[in-house]
């Protein structure tokens, strides 16, 4: 311990003295000197350190110094030999300087660059007590700052002699290469800062780095486990420390614990602490064996609404027989098609197999997988409950009457009525059945034979323009037709050869009779321009038996009748405020009921047996009570554009035809909506009627070339909807220039269709 | 104005919630979810409107009912599955610091036990409810008796339903509950009547199964564990229900030899005396008389027992005797039959007097398996109709009444071995007593006295619920179809037990004959074409005459109706090829019977040749071609009439039920057509064997 503590002493003195003295001759002198007087330093520092110590801690460190005598002495020697290498640097001998390499100097003296002498000093060996046992190495004195400072300069910093350091040799690419490739034994890749060396790592260092990856103390023969020092010896002395007498519990038994083994023992014996015992093992084997019964006391619980019970799987079928019976096996093509079929494509999930006998069948490879894809289904699958229908599609299919009750209807063409060149505009059945009548685009109106397809009669009317429509007076008192072309209205009785002269007769006095009246009206209403001019037609159209004439504003396209035979109507579209005209046959009047019209007027009908009058326009029909004069209602059909409509002989049901291929059966009863709505044609409808004769038909002619034939019952009961059939679809005119047929009549007794076609020909269908 | 309603805060947004939410809710991890799932029987449901019902725009999500997790809350085993998370840590803990003997306590004692017995009471509050179930669980505990076991599959557990399906089989042998059976090419399904309620299972057939990866053991052994407990309880039930000790006494040795059903004993449930119901009381030493003789007698006294115990509608009697009351008792309690004595009443039905006539079947009777026919299903079978005396091959395990073929006792064997016809039926003279103990009768000898049959027999026998004729059974013999007895005939769809006749549409037949016609013409040159070749490549043992004149006829028949083909093609449009293709082989086999019978018949090839050419006049073949062209054209014109009166009556219906119409209609003509595909296969078959 006293050898540590001197030295400790000494080094801190000798630390701090030098410096100190340096500090205070730098100030003074140059560096030259603080050289030269360096050693002296040394020495006198020591000289002070041995005395002062000496006589500071004497009193305190007596007792060492008698242990330790000899190391103050070895600091003797040190010193005094510092001192001989002092003396002797005094005097160096001019070689040696020169040489620098004098046995015993501490520098050698070369010259630097100048010229100049240079001393060089040796390193100092840090022996023991030397200087720099602490301290850290700065080699460099600059400082804390950057390295980059000295970029510029050739060296790098200045050791603790203020010696230039120069900046270490960068060696080439190639020299730095070769370095990398020869690794020396310390070599880190990393450049000291401190010198802008490489830093490499003395052996020393690499081999505290060894012991620290060996996961050892760092420090070089440390011994963590060293002997124990015992301070306390076990060994007896033989002279003891204490002379205290043994005490009695060290040998008596004790008492107490007597009392708490007696107490276990007690219990034991009493059968309160049983001896352990392992816990028996067989409560496994006991869980799974149900030793009792768990519906003892059942009580049925009513089912929750929303549970619904996993399906059963089905029962096996014949197919899936080990030897099924031949048909329900496979043929090649289905055994193809199932084998090539993805596995989740499969209607089935096996191929039915024939095997003869029962020691030939082999496993089925998909078992496991069916079972656990039934056990998915029924943990993963949502259950949900469908309502299988399992009705026959018969009962869903409605009621209809057997096609016999449906009888008769028409169902073939039965006549061709050639002649007109051109589309035939328009057609109708005289109430009497025997004749048709037609007008078309050549300006003709014919009169036709019904059943032979004769034409009995024709009349060219004006300059060739088209006959847009053609109607017969009802009554078959008299045969009174009613054709427009343009804007102009006949009314004529046509010259038949077989007809019968009374009626021939009277059909003439109804037409003139109004000749008359028309004479004295004319001077009652001067007032007013009447809507329409009543004249005779000229001496060419009366001889062929056309009696009357008058003009509208606009062309006609639509003429009906008033069941009595007494007005009849027009609309002529175009004529806005003229479009609908109501006139009076017995006094040649016309009359313009409506002032102004919503709506482009398409069609107009009498109600068959009420003062009710029909106005259809390109979206609505209108009912008007006559007798009134009001507006009764409003029905809306929903069509985009009407193009004709019929009333139901009973009056309280309409069909309604419209361009958008529709046909509307509307109850007036029900509602203004239509109670069906028939859409079975591809192009628009022109024409649709009703069976005025007391069957329960109507039929609609398009412009694809078809009829249709329905069957469509009113029942009196209200509490019964009409029933309507479709019956039959009648093919035969041909379409030209997108038109087909353009009109059509029913026979007013029979069940006779007749139709006029754009391809200039009518057709009877029977 | 009311409150504005927030969304999503009532109805369908409420009622349902997501499965990631549940498990989210239950904090627990998802495979515990779906444990609790299987074994609470809580399954997904489909919202009516997804959209309304999730929060979220994925598509594949599945929905529960939120109330059915809010009652999953309350599970006890809930928290086991806690316990068993918090010991799985603990354990992992133990390993982690390497401390395995306290892993292996842990392992060992802390294991929380998972107790479904409350589940099964809650699932099934009552017995019939649980026998309605038990299909699933059969099926899934009978695969999973014949699996081996892996790592996924312990070994226990497949013990456990070895032994829960023996002792359900048990119960059907004593009360002869089985009803009916059926040999599928996917394995064996049995059908029982517990209690009223039909159970049906399938059995696989026992070969090794192949497990696929996609297979997840571990959902399937979550099912076994509830089955199990389930099977468990009904098996008592079923068991105390007709007096027996519930666990029967299993012989582990028996077990081990291939006892199988004979494993495991049945015992009686008495007071004073508890006697024994062997089910295995016939197993007697080989050839021993005596023991037979004893064997008999207590066959019969068990078997009065038996029938004392099915005849007392109670389950809690005792087995006083072994002779107990029960003959004419059991005559009182069958229904009588009322007759009406006036001729105006009204007959009302009554259910059939449905006694154990059938479960008696084939009680007077002795069977033998022979080694290739499968005894498991056989002997199941076999019991459960009565049959008491089950004799087996050594081989074939454990438990058999006799594993001597050479018993007189044996009335019928079962056979499934090809016959051997080069063996004469040898007269084997074994009728002697002083036949030696284990005589082993050598293959393909028949003992006279004797019914041989095949397996089939079997089962078309309960499946008839009569005994059928076994001479259609006898071995090598081709067997009648074996059909599912599931299968109920509906209208409209195909029977293959009815004549064809009666199942065709009008005028089918003819409509098809002309078609047909030249269908089997071509198929006959097929025939003609495709048998010399098979038949000149075996050397089989028909003579070399025969082969000869074959040749020779079949060269000229095959000129022949090569003509008479390309005419009728030439003549036909629609032609179809494929058909004829198909009945190629059918056709061959046919040809192969015609040749047998006329060797029989003792005629050379070349002359049958001929007469069944000439039975097929080119004259009759046009004729009929003709009859059929007009049948089709007078059934294609009714069709189209048929079909132009339903278009006109859907016309008038609205486009909603007319969709419908149309959907029903289709599935229907579906059927039909599948029928119609059916009976013209078969009237080809049937074509071909005339």
């Amino acid at each position: 311990m006293a050898p540590e503590s001197a030295s400790k002493k000494r080094k801190a003195v000798t630390r701090d003295s030098p410096e100190s003295e340096e500090v205070a001759l730098s100030d003074g002198g140059d560096d030259f000197e603080v050289a030269l007087l360096n050693g002296i330093q040394v020495q006198s520092g020591d000289e002070i350190d041995g005395d002062s110590s000496d006589l500071l801690e004497d009193e305190e460190e007596s007792g060492e110094e008698l242990d330790s005598d000899e190391v103050p002495s070895d600091g003797e020697d040190d010193v005094r030999e510092l001192v001989k290498e002092n003396g002797f640097s005094r005097e160096p001998t001019p070689e040696e300087e020169l040489n620098g390499e004098g046995p015993g100097a501490n520098y050698h003296i070369t010259k630097d660059a100048n010229g100049n002498l240079r001393y060089v000093y040796n390193e100092i060996d840090p022996v023991y007590d030397s200087d720099d046992s602490d301290a850290p190495a700065t080699t460099n004195t600059i400082g804390n700052i950057p390295l980059s400072f000295y970029d510029s300069y050739p060296h790098i910093g200045y050791d603790i002699n203020g010696k230039k350091i120069p900046r270490p040799a960068k060696g080439e690419a190639l020299d730095a290469l070769l370095d990398s490739i020869e690794v020396p034994k310390g070599w880190t890749g990393l450049t000291d800062p401190a010198t802008g060396k490489p830093l490499e790592l003395s052996q020393q260092e690499l081999e505290v780095l060894k012991r620290i990856q060996m996961n050892e103390v760092p420090e070089e023969g440390y011994d963590p486990y060293p002997d124990m020092v015992e301070y306390f010896t076990s060994k007896t002395e033989t002279m003891p420390l204490s002379a205290a007498p043994e005490p009695k519990r060290r040998f008596v038994p004790s008492k107490h614990e007597t009392k708490r083994v007696m107490k276990i023992v007690r219990a034991i014996r009493e059968g309160r602490i049983l001896p352990y015992k392992p816990p028996p093992e067989e409560e496994e084997e006991d869980l799974d064996v149900k030793r009792y019964d768990i519906w003892a006391n059942e009580a049925p619980r009513p089912d929750n609404p929303t549970n619904i019970p996993a399906p059963k799987l089905p029962p096996p079928g014949y197919e899936e027989s080990y030897h099924p019976p031949p048909e329900y096996l496979p043929d090649k093509d289905e055994k193809k098609v199932w084998e090539e079929a993805d596995e989740e494509d499969r209607d089935k999930e096996f191929l039915p197999t024939n095997h003869d006998s029962l020691r030939k069948v082999p496993g089925y490879a998909r078992f496991i997988k069916e079972k656990f894809e039934r056990c998915l289904d029924l943990y993963l699958a949502p259950r949900v409950r469908r309502s299988k229908l399992n009705i026959d599609p018969e009962s869903l299919l409605p009621k209809l009457p057997s096609p016999e009750e449906l009888r008769p209807f028409p169902t073939m063409c039965a006549t061709k009525f050639l002649g007109h060149e051109g589309r035939v505009r328009s057609l109708a059945v005289a109430p009497s059945g025997h004749w048709l009548a037609s007008g078309g685009d050549d300006g003709t109106v014919r009169v036709w034979e019904l059943t032979t397809g004769h034409q009995v009669w024709s009349v060219r009317l004006e300059k060739g323009e088209a006959v847009n429509v053609v109607r017969w007076r009802p009554g078959t008192e008299a045969i009174v037709l009613a054709a427009a072309t343009g804007e102009d209205v006949y009314l004529m009785s046509p010259r038949i050869a077989d007809l019968n002269k009374e009626v021939a007769a009277k059909s003439r006095e109804i037409v003139d009779a109004g000749w008359g009246f028309a004479a004295n009206g004319a001077k009652s209403n001067t007032k007013k321009e009447p809507a329409a001019q009543w004249v005779r037609p000229g001496s060419r159209l009366e001889g062929d038996g056309v009696l009357a004439k008058f003009g509208l504003r606009k062309t006609v396209k639509v003429i009906s009748w008033h069941r009595r035979g007494e007005y009849f109507a027009t609309v002529s579209p175009q004529g806005q405020t003229s479009a609908v005209a109501i006139h009076t046959l017995s006094k040649h009047l016309t009359q313009l009921p409506f002032r102004k019209l919503k709506g482009l007027a398409q069609s107009a009908q009498f109600h068959p047996s009420k003062p009710i009058f029909f106005v259809a326009t390109q979206r609505m029909i209108r009912s008007y009570d006559l007798s009134k004069q009001e507006l009764l209602k409003i029905i809306q059909p929903g069509a985009r554009w009407i193009s004709s409509f019929d009333v139901h002989p009973g009056g309280d049901n309409l069909i309604v035809g419209s361009y958008d291929k529709r046909l509307l059966w509307h109850d007036l009863e029900l509602s203004v909506r239509p109670y069906k709505t028939l859409r079975y044609h591809k192009k628009a409808i022109r024409a649709v009627k009703f069976h005025q004769g007391g069957l329960p038909l109507f039929a609609d002619a398009s412009d694809d070339g078809s009829l249709q034939i329905f069957h469509g019952k009113v029942v009196e009961d209200m509490m019964e909807n009409a029933s309507i059939v479709p019956l039959k679809v009648l093919r035969g005119h041909q379409v030209k220039k997108e038109l087909g047929v353009l009109d059509l009549d029913w026979h007013p007794r029979e069940p006779w269709c007749v139709s006029a076609g754009a391809d200039g020909t009518c057709r009877l269908w029977t | 104005m009311g409150k504005i309603k927030k969304k999503g805060t009532s109805g369908q947004a409420k009622n349902f919630i997501t499965r990631t939410q549940a498990v989210r809710k239950l904090q627990i991890s998802l495979p515990d979810f779906r444990r609790l799932c299987i074994f609470k029987g809580i399954y997904p449901r489909e919202p009516r409107n997804k959209k309304k019902a999730s929060k979220s725009s994925t598509h594949l999500t599945t929905f529960y009912y939120t109330k059915d997790i809010q009652y999953l809350l309350h599970e006890p085993l809930l928290a086991k599955f806690r316990d068993h998370k918090a010991l799985a840590k603990k354990i992992a803990r133990s390993l982690g610091r390497g401390e395995v003997g306290d892993a292996a306590r842990l392992e060992k004692k802390g294991a929380p036990k998972l107790s479904l017995d409350h589940i099964i009471k809650e699932r099934y509050p009552t017995f019939v409810d649980a026998l309605r179930d038990l299909d699933d669980a059969l099926s899934l505990l009978f695969l999973f008796a014949n699996l081996p076991s892996t790592s996924t599959v312990p070994p226990k557990t497949i013990a456990l339903c070895q032994r829960l399906c023996l002792e359900f089989e048990h119960y059907l042998i004593t009360t002869n509950s089985l009803r009916k059976s059926f040999l599928s090419i996917k394995g064996i399904y049995y059908q029982a009547t517990v209690q009223g309620q039909d159970i049906l299972w399938l059995v696989p057939y026992k070969f090794v199964q192949r497990v696929t990866g996609d297979v997840d053991f571990r959902i399937m052994g979550t099912f076994v564990e509830f089955y199990t407990t389930l099977l468990g309880f009904v098996n008592f039930r079923l068991y105390t229900s007709i007096g027996l000790v519930y666990p029967p006494k299993f012989n582990a040795k028996s077990d081990e030899q291939g006892g199988e059903l004979g494993a495991i004993t049945l015992e009686g449930r008495g007071i004073e005396e508890p006697k024994q119901i062997e089910a295995q009381a016939n197993r007697h030493v080989n050839g021993d008389m005596d023991g037979e003789i004893e064997a008999r007698g207590a066959n019969e006294e068990i078997q009065k027992q038996i029938a004392a115990v099915e005849e007392l509608p109670d389950a809690d009697f005792d087995i006083q005797d072994g002779n107990a009351p029960g003959a004419e008792e059991a005559i009182n309690d069958a229904i009588d039959t009322f007759e009406t004595t006036g001729d105006d009443a009204d007959i009302l039905p009554q259910p059939q007097a449905s006694g154990n006539e059938e479960g008696s079947l084939f009680a007077p009777f002795t069977f033998f398996l022979c080694r290739e026919t499968p005894r498991q299903p056989l002997e199941f079978i076999l019991r459960s109709f009565g049959c008491k005396r089950i004799g087996w091959e050594e081989v074939l395990g454990d438990g058999a009444f006799t594993n001597n073929e050479s018993d007189p006792t044996i009335t019928h064997q079962v056979v499934d071995r090809p016959p051997l016809s080069s063996l004469p039926e040898e007269q084997v003279s074994n009728t002697d007593s002083d036949v030696p103990a284990t005589q082993v009768v050598r293959p393909g000898h028949r003992i006279p006295g004797r019914t041989y049959v095949q397996p089939q027999w079997v089962w078309d026998c309960i499946n008839e619920a009569k005994l059928l004729r076994p001479d259609l059974y006898a071995p090598g013999a081709t067997l009648p179809p074996h059909l599912s007895p599931w299968v109920k005939p509906t209208k409209g769809a195909y029977d293959p037990t009815a004549p064809l006749a009666e199942q065709e549409r009008e005028g089918e037949a003819e409509e098809a004959e002309g078609l047909d016609d030249e269908e089997e013409e071509d198929s006959e040159v097929d025939a003609e074409d495709a048998v010399p070749a098979s038949k000149a490549k075996p050397p089989t043992d028909t003579d070399m005459i025969d082969d000869h004149g074959m040749d020779v006829a079949g060269s000229e028949s095959d000129s022949d109706s090569a003509q008479s083909a390309t005419s009728a093609t030439s003549s036909f449009a629609g032609f179809d090829d494929q058909a004829a293709s198909e009945s190629e082989t059918e056709t061959a086999l046919t040809q192969h019977q015609r040749e047998l019978e006329a060797e029989a018949a003792g005629l050379t090839f070349s002359e049958s040749a001929q007469i069944t050419k000439a039975n097929g006049t080119p004259v009759k073949g046009i004729l009929k071609q003709i009859k059929g062209d007009e049948a089709r054209k007078k059934a294609a014109r009714k069709r189209r009439e048929e079909e132009e009166e339903l278009e006109r009556r859907k016309m008038m219906m609205g486009r909603k039920k007319r969709k419908l119409v149309d959907k029903m209609l289709y599935s229907n003509k579906a059927k039909d057509e599948e029928a119609e595909k059916l009976r013209g296969k078969r009237r080809r078959i049937e074509a071909g064997k005339t």
